[in-house]
């Protein structure tokens, strides 16, 4: 076969360019309702670790925010996903609402450390300022801490959410058509490996740089008012 | 107004050892008196002073407030700190909020004043401080003067009863040290009660009521200021002014 023939059978023959588009549909979606729960999930978390009695210690909130970040990370998200598909929701049929429920509460548990170290990272004389006007933690928190710790989350956070959307590609584990299982299926139907892996990969490399520039212009928008 | 009884402050290290930093402090702040708090670093100035809005909660001893026993855990807190104002070493100004949003944000929030009312009275203060030009700056662009003498202005704005200053020029450059301390004399001369942790002895001998030596977690002397600068009765005081002076 030339090469013009075995791009021919990787995508435009029997309408394959379909199946990535589809792929590609599913990775996305799976990704973005992860990447929300991950982000209020994790900031809930972050919040629970950070908490202390009003004698400074640490509550019981803390501990279990800990104990489920370490169990999170402890074991692999593949197996997650299975535990999530085959156990916890093997009554559900819908695989994209599974796999974006067993990746935002994958997710959540990094974020949460995003997040806890972005507040940590603000300066505690904002905290104590604020308390000493008589505002509670929590309104010092929403009003002060949070919006000054975005700065120091919205880097890291723009690794998180690219990590997350690549590590989706497990999802055929539990028989879900995302991108790369579309590129796998297409490879073995035609017995050509390259063009629909190397198309994939391709696919895969465009959507992230879109996402890293869309970043990009968030993370500057949010310096211009470091120096207004 | 202000009744501390013997208040005790330990800290642990790191090592599990427990550094003693206030050792049982007993002192009564009246309406209207202008407390200065001297010594040297190490001594515990600080560490009492931010217990008196409870910043630091003490070990043991109780801090009565107005008649309120503000250690009491059933005491609410944030509506006793409403009525004390306290300025820091490092200013503290919300980064993410402008000069007005700054001193506007807990009087709003906390349902004292409407945000318009808030506005003129944040406005008026900053006349008085001749910094109303930069209502709409963000705190970035001030001088560590123009952020202290915001900062005083921020605890103004909920009207407080009693003003804490912790070492309030000690991180400002030499000449804006004036600035801030002029603010803090026409504070006094309107009659707020103060309670100032600094090492300007000019401002201890001028606006001071009463003068405090604290070292070693103790108040190891008070005197009124004339007599604390010329009759010191302790060695560790005389020792400490031949050096600050």
């Amino acid at each position: 076969m030339t090469i013009g023939e075995k791009f021919t059978s990787a995508f435009i023959a029997e309408n394959r360019w379909q199946l990535y588009l589809k792929g590609l549909g599913i990775t996305i979606e799976i990704a973005f309702f992860a990447a929300i729960l991950g982000l209020i999930l994790g900031t809930v978390l972050a919040l629970m670790k950070l908490s202390t009695h009003r004698n400074g210690k640490p509550g019981v909130m803390h501990y279990i925010a800990t104990a489920y970040v370490d169990i999170i990370r402890g074991t692999p998200s593949v197996l997650q996903l299975l535990i999530m598909w085959f156990i916890v929701m093997k009554s559900s049929n819908n695989g994209v609402l599974v796999a974006s429920l067993s990746f935002g509460l994958n997710s959540a548990a990094y974020v949460s450390e995003i997040v806890r170290a972005g507040i940590l990272a603000v300066d505690k004389g904002q905290m104590e300022a604020g308390r000493s006007l008589g505002l509670t933690k929590g309104m010092t928190m929403r009003y002060i801490v949070l919006p000054q710790a975005m700065k120091n989350i919205i880097p890291p956070m723009g690794n998180e959410f690219i990590t997350l959307l690549k590590e989706t590609a497990i999802v055929g584990y539990v028989s879900l058509n995302d991108l790369t299982r579309a590129a796998n299926l297409i490879q073995s139907r035609t017995y050509e490996a390259f063009m629909p892996l190397i198309g994939a990969a391709v696919i895969y490399f465009v959507v992230i740089k879109a996402l890293t520039l869309v970043l990009g212009v968030v993370e500057r928008r949010l310096r211009r008012s470091d120096n207004r | 107004m202000i009744t501390v009884k013997n208040i005790v402050k330990d800290f642990k290290n790191m090592d599990g050892s427990v550094n003693h930093v206030l050792r049982g402090i007993d002192y009564t702040v009246e309406q209207g008196q202008k407390i200065v708090i001297v010594g040297p670093s190490g001594g515990g100035k600080s560490t009492f002073l931010r217990c008196l809005n409870l910043l630091e909660t003490p070990t043991s001893g109780d801090i009565i407030f107005d008649g309120e026993n503000i250690t009491d855990p059933k005491t609410d807190i944030n509506k006793v700190r409403q009525r004390m104002g306290m300025v820091f070493q490092t200013f503290n100004l919300f980064n993410n909020l402008t000069v007005m949003e700054n001193l506007t944000l807990a009087p709003v929030k906390l349902k004292i004043m409407k945000e318009e009312e808030a506005k003129e009275k944040a406005l008026n203060l900053l006349k008085r401080v001749n910094l109303e030009e930069k209502a709409d700056v963000y705190p970035s662009s001030l001088s560590g003067g123009q952020k202290q003498r915001i900062a005083i202005v921020r605890s103004l704005c909920m009207n407080p009863e009693v003003m804490l200053f912790d070492e309030p020029t000690s991180a400002l450059d030499p000449e804006m040290v004036g600035e801030v301390l002029d603010v803090m004399k026409q504070l006094a001369d309107d009659g707020m009660t103060m309670v100032v942790v600094t090492h300007e002895m000019g401002f201890a001998r001028e606006v001071g009521t009463k003068v405090l030596f604290m070292a070693d977690g103790i108040i190891m002397e008070e005197n009124t200021p004339d007599k604390f600068f010329t009759e010191p009765q302790t060695p560790r005081l005389k020792e400490f002014l031949s050096k600050v002076l």
